[in-house]
C-alpha cells in the first residue's frame, strides 16, 4: 500500500469551492505532472496532500496512515513552493540567509542530504550568506529546488518549480530531477504551465479543471489516443460521430475538432481528412480552453 | 545520438529509431553497450519509463540483448536486421503515403512511376555530366 491517497477532498475558501470531491492515488516511484489553468486548484491540492493546509472535507493518507499532524508521514512528504519573502509580518522569510533557510529545512526531513544541498548550492552559484529577500525570482526557485531534491522525501511535491527560471536552468532542473528519480525511485509531483518541455518528463499527467480531476493518465497513452481532425465540415462531422470530441472550431466550410479515442475506436481513413497528432499543450488548450468558437461562414462570391 | 525529439510522435518510438539509426551509421557497434534507460532519460529529459519502453521494444525484436547486471548490448546481426525491417516498412511508410497524396491530387500510379523514372534519368545525366568533366 505504498501510496499517497486522497479521498473526497473538498476545500472551501470564503464560500468558494476550490477543490470538489477530489480522489487521487499517487504511487511510489513515479513522476506526475499536475496541470491546470490558473485558479484550477493545483497549489491548494498540493498543500492539502502535504498537510500544510487542512481540507474542508475528505482525507489524505500515506501507506494507510492519516497525514494530518502525523510527524512520521510528514517527514516523507516534501512540499516545495515559492518562498514567501515579500509581505509583512512573521510569514516573511526575507531576512533569513540562504544557508539558514536550508538548515531549517534540514530539521523537517529525517533523510535530508546535506551533501547534496551543498553541491546544488554550488552548482547553482547561490551564495549561502545572501538574504532570501535579496534573491531574484529565479534564485528563489533554485533554493526551492534544492530543498525539494535534498529532502529525499518519498513524495516530493513541487509547485511551479520552474516559474522563475530561464530556459537553460529549466532544462537543468529537469535533468537533475530525472537523475535523482533514476537513482532513488522517489515520487515527484510537479506543477507547471510550461508544458512543451515537461510533457516527456511526466510518466502520468493529472489535469485539474475548476477544482476537479478531469483526467489522470499515462502521458504517452493519453497523447496516443488524442488527435485533431480537420477538413470539410460534413466529412469531419461524419468521421467523429459518436466519438469524444472537444474544442470544435469552424471557419467557413472547414471544421477542426479534437478527438479523444476510447479503446477500439478509430478515425475512418479518408484522404480528404487531416488527422494530426497532438502535443500535451495543444490537448490542454482543447480541454481547458474556451468552448466552441464559431466564425460566421464566409459567403463565397462567384 | 543527441538528436532532438519532436512532440508530434511517440517518444519511445523516436528513441527506438535513434538507436537504430545510430547502429546503421556505425555510431553504435554490434556487441557494444547502449546507454542505460537512466542515461537516456537524463540526456533527452524524458521519463525513464519511456526510455525503457523503447529499449524493451528493440530487445523484443532482437536488435538489443541484455547482459545481466551490465546492461543492454547491440546484438550481432542487428544492423542487417534493421535494414531488412526498414526495407519492408518502406512500403507502408513511404509508398502508401505517396500514392494517397497522388490520388488526392488526381495523379494515377502510372504517372507516379513515370516521374520516378524521369527522376532517375535526370540523376543519371547529372552523374554522367559530373564524371565527364
Amino acid at each position: 500500500m505504498d501510496a499517497l491517497v486522497c479521498k473526497g477532498i473538498t476545500k472551501v475558501y470564503g464560500g468558494r469551492e476550490v477543490l470538489k470531491d477530489v480522489d487521487l492515488t499517487l504511487e511510489e516511484g513515479k513522476i506526475y505532472g499536475l496541470i491546470g489553468r490558473n485558479g484550477a486548484g493545483k497549489t491548494t491540492l498540493l498543500s492539502i496532500l502535504s498537510a500544510q493546509n487542512p481540507a474542508t472535507a475528505g482525507s489524505v493518507t500515506l501507506d494507510g496512515q492519516r497525514v494530518w499532524e502525523n510527524q512520521r508521514a510528514l517527514g516523507d512528504i516534501c512540499f516545495a513552493r515559492e518562498i514567501p519573502v515579500a509581505g509583512e509580518g512573521s510569514t516573511s522569510l526575507g531576512a533569513l540567509k540562504v544557508g539558514e533557510y536550508l538548515k531549517t529545512a534540514a530539521l523537517y526531513y529525517p533523510r535530508w542530504d546535506g551533501e547534496m544541498a551543498r553541491r546544488l548550492i554550488r552548482d547553482f552559484e547561490l551564495d549561502p550568506r545572501r538574504k532570501l529577500g535579496r534573491l531574484s525570482k529565479g534564485m528563489l526557485s533554485m533554493v526551492t529546488i534544492v530543498v525539494a531534491l535534498a529532502s529525499k522525501a518519498r513524495f516530493t511535491l513541487l509547485d511551479e518549480p520552474v516559474a522563475g527560471l530561464d530556459v537553460v536552468m529549466r532544462e537543468e532542473f529537469y535533468r537533475l530531477l530525472l537523475e535523482e528519480y533514476g537513482e532513488s525511485g522517489r515520487s515527484f509531483v510537479v506543477s507547471t504551465h510550461i508544458l512543451e518541455e515537461a510533457s516527456a518528463v511526466f510518466e502520468e499527467v493529472i489535469l485539474l479543471k475548476e477544482g476537479r480531476v478531469l483526467l489522470k493518465e499515462n502521458t504517452a497513452d493519453l497523447l496516443e489516443r488524442a488527435c485533431r481532425v480537420s477538413g470539410l465540415e460534413e466529412k469531419v462531422n461524419r468521421a467523429v460521430e459518436g466519438l469524444e470530441t472537444h474544442h470544435g472550431e469552424s471557419a467557413g466550410r472547414r471544421r477542426s475538432v479534437t478527438v479523444l479515442l476510447r479503446p477500439g475506436e478509430r478515425i475512418p481513413q479518408d484522404p480528404e481528412l487531416s488527422v494530426q497528432p497532438m502535443t500535451l499543450q495543444n490537448l490542454f488548450v482543447a480541454l481547458c480552453g474556451r468552448e466552441e468558437q464559431t466564425a460566421p461562414p464566409e459567403g463565397r462570391k462567384g | 545520438m543527441n538528436e532532438s525529439l519532436t512532440q508530434e510522435k511517440s517518444i519511445y518510438l523516436q528513441i527506438c529509431e535513434m538507436i537504430e539509426t545510430d547502429i546503421l551509421r556505425g555510431i553504435l557497434l554490434e556487441e557494444e553497450r547502449v546507454p542505460s534507460t537512466n542515461e537516456l532519460a537524463k540526456s533527452y529529459a524524458i521519463n525513464p519509463a519511456t526510455a525503457a519502453k523503447g529499449i524493451n521494444l528493440l530487445a523484443g525484436e532482437g536488435i538489443l540483448y541484455k547482459k545481466r547486471g551490465i546492461g543492454m548490448f547491440v546484438a550481432a546481426g542487428a544492423k542487417e536486421r534493421i535494414l531488412q525491417r526498414r526495407r519492408s516498412a518502406f512500403y507502408d511508410n513511404y509508398i502508401r503515403k505517396l500514392l494517397r497524396e497522388a490520388e488526392s491530387i488526381g495523379l494515377d500510379p502510372e504517372q507516379v512511376i513515370r516521374m520516378i523514372r524521369e527522376n532517375e534519368a535526370q540523376n543519371k545525366e547529372e552523374r554522367d555530366g559530373r564524371t565527364g568533366m
